[in-house]
């Protein structure tokens, strides 16, 4: 196997040969400032235009030499389709939703154009300027917000979890099936424009919701998303979801991207062999706070240990110092 | 009476939101002291609560509706107390900071140090710098509560800290910090005086900042 970007991430996202050295993949957003500065693109524009978004997310494979690409650096673009007032924020704050238009938990409606609302759009024109560029080069990564993130955008965070903790449970049930169909589409519709893989983050989040709410709610609804959108799934779910692994294979994702918390020896012995894993660089004490030394060693442990594809655990804070990014590249060009 | 409050506390620990109005109603009729109630029934109860999250028995949605069944409780017997019967323990800003709309944790803490006596000030999410400082000046509180969530706005609870000490207001106030990224090594680096990891440790530590 030739060692490039596409075929290292391609590879390790189905466990099979392992090239020359780990690759090196970001499921969550790596933009900072000194990359914005870097590219001379900064935010809302590379949240809102398809050339933005684009070279923006270019510039995490060209400049720092991550082997994928993702354009999609906020959650709120599925939401915007389905009517949530967003706030697509500046250079120092990511966007977010202020509305919410099932607080009432009446019927939703995923509109006829969903995927034609300009924030969908965006992102398919983005991966489809992607795929012209580094098609075959790099792995182009699209990325979705399952139905239970969207249920925290169409209801509001504490009031969908409210209902779980007074057992509204048909209300609960009825909100995640009914905006399944939009995760579906707009999956779907990604893989169409380019994507070579889909991130799914929905965030059953460990230390949120417990390990039975998501068996219990979420976990049906996951094997039939999975069973649905064809292309290959990243699951991403921040937390500590150690106590949870295993449901997360069994859900039939191709490969869990995870923060942290949970230690990468742990997550390679529970579902190493089920599916491949992404992760799972410290944020706010690594990459954030800490010197490009401390990257260094958090990197080889997660090699160590097994962990397939290395990169941030999640979307890095804005002031992230750039050198700590490309620290995460050159550990992992050590090889194996 | 220890029937009817342990009935008050079960209601709280369950989650009974529908049955708490009626069974602090009975306790008041009952004539049992509303100081007792408060911390006999639905303090007590929020301890358990507290415990069982800790030990990831429950989680935030059950936490949550414990925490606004408690609240209830609290709403009916507060008209009651006269300031004398619960003197405040202390007033304790809280916001979550800039760029993060979060805010079920701090939320639920705010309920928490409610019931433990603290009289609590609410800045509510995406708190900018300007405004905190102003509230700070306005009330000078004896302690700031600073939450976040998302991993993306870290930087702006060290600015916080940082720029408040500038500007001196830390002279009489204690700076607690908290939220799902946030570790103690974290809130250490960033000069904080104090992290919870959950809603529990976080009275605790109001507490303890308070000297007690």
């Amino acid at each position: 196997m030739k060692s490039t970007s596409y075929n290292l991430i391609m590879s390790a996202l189905y466990k099979g040969m392992k090239g020359e050295r780990p690759p090196v993949g970001n499921p969550t957003s790596i933009i900072c400032h000194g990359l914005m500065d870097l590219c001379g693109i900064s935010f809302p524009e590379a949240h809102l235009e398809p050339q933005a978004m684009a070279e923006l997310a270019l510039a995490g494979h060209e400049i720092l030499g991550f082997d994928t690409v993702m354009p999609e650096y906020s959650v709120d673009q599925e939401a915007a389709a389905l009517g949530c007032k967003v706030d697509w924020g500046d250079r120092n704050r990511m966007p977010d939703s202020r509305h919410f238009p099932y607080e009432d938990f009446s019927d939703v409606k995923i509109p006829d154009d969903f995927l034609e609302k300009p924030s969908i759009r965006v992102v398919l024109d983005a991966l489809s300027i992607l795929r012209r560029h580094v098609g075959g080069k790099a792995a182009i990564i699209g990325k979705v917000m399952g139905p239970w993130t969207l249920s925290y955008h169409m209801a509001g965070t504490q009031n969908f979890l409210l209902q779980i903790g007074i057992e509204e449970k048909e209300k609960v049930h009825r909100m995640i099936r009914q905006l399944m169909p939009a995760t579906v589409a707009s999956a779907r519709a990604q893989f169409q424009a380019g994507a070579d893989i889909v991130v799914l983050a929905d965030h059953a989040t460990g230390n949120l919701v417990s390990p039975r709410h998501y068996e219990e709610f979420l976990l049906p609804i996951h094997r039939e998303l999975t069973s649905t959108i064809e292309g290959p799934l990243i699951l991403h779910v921040c937390g500590n979801c150690t106590d949870r692994l295993e449901m997360f294979a069994d859900a039939g994702f191709d490969a869990y991207h995870f923060e942290w918390q949970v230690d990468a020896k742990t997550a390679v012995e529970k579902i190493g062999h089920r599916m491949c894993l992404v992760g799972n660089v410290n944020n706010p004490e690594v990459l954030y706070q800490g010197t490009p030394e401390d990257v260094y060693k958090q990197v080889r442990y997660a090699i160590e240990a097994g962990v397939d594809i290395i990169g941030p655990e999640c979307a890095i804070p804005l002031a992230t110092p750039i050198e700590n990014l490309r620290a995460i590249v050159s550990a992992a060009h050590e090889g194996y | 009476m220890s029937k009817l409050l342990s009935t008050i506390k079960e209601a709280v620990v369950n989650r009974k939101r529908k049955e708490i109005e009626g069974l602090v109603g009975e306790a008041i009729e009952a004539g049992i002291d509303p100081t007792t109630i408060i911390n006999k029934g639905l303090i007590e109860a929020m301890d358990v609560v507290g415990e069982q999250f800790s030990a990831s028995d429950i989680f935030v949605p059950e936490m949550l509706a414990s925490a606004l069944t408690m609240k209830m409780g609290l709403e009916k017997v507060k008209p009651l107390l006269t300031s004398a019967d619960q003197p405040s323990r202390g007033t304790v800003l809280m916001g979550t900071v800039k760029g993060d709309m979060h805010d079920i944790g701090k939320n639920i803490v705010n309920m928490m140090l409610e019931g433990a006596g603290f009289t609590v000030v609410d800045l509510g999410v995406d708190l900018t710098l300007e405004k905190l400082m102003e509230e700070i000046e306005r009330l000078k509180p004896d302690l700031l509560g600073l939450s976040a969530l998302l991993t993306t706005v870290i930087p702006e609870m060290e600015r916080a800290v940082r720029e408040i000490g500038e500007k001196g207001l830390r002279k009489n106030m204690k700076i607690m910090v908290g939220g799902a990224p946030i570790s103690k090594t974290f809130a250490e680096k960033i000069g904080a005086d104090g992290h919870g990891a959950d809603a529990a440790e976080a009275v605790a530590l109001a507490k303890r900042l308070m000297g007690e």
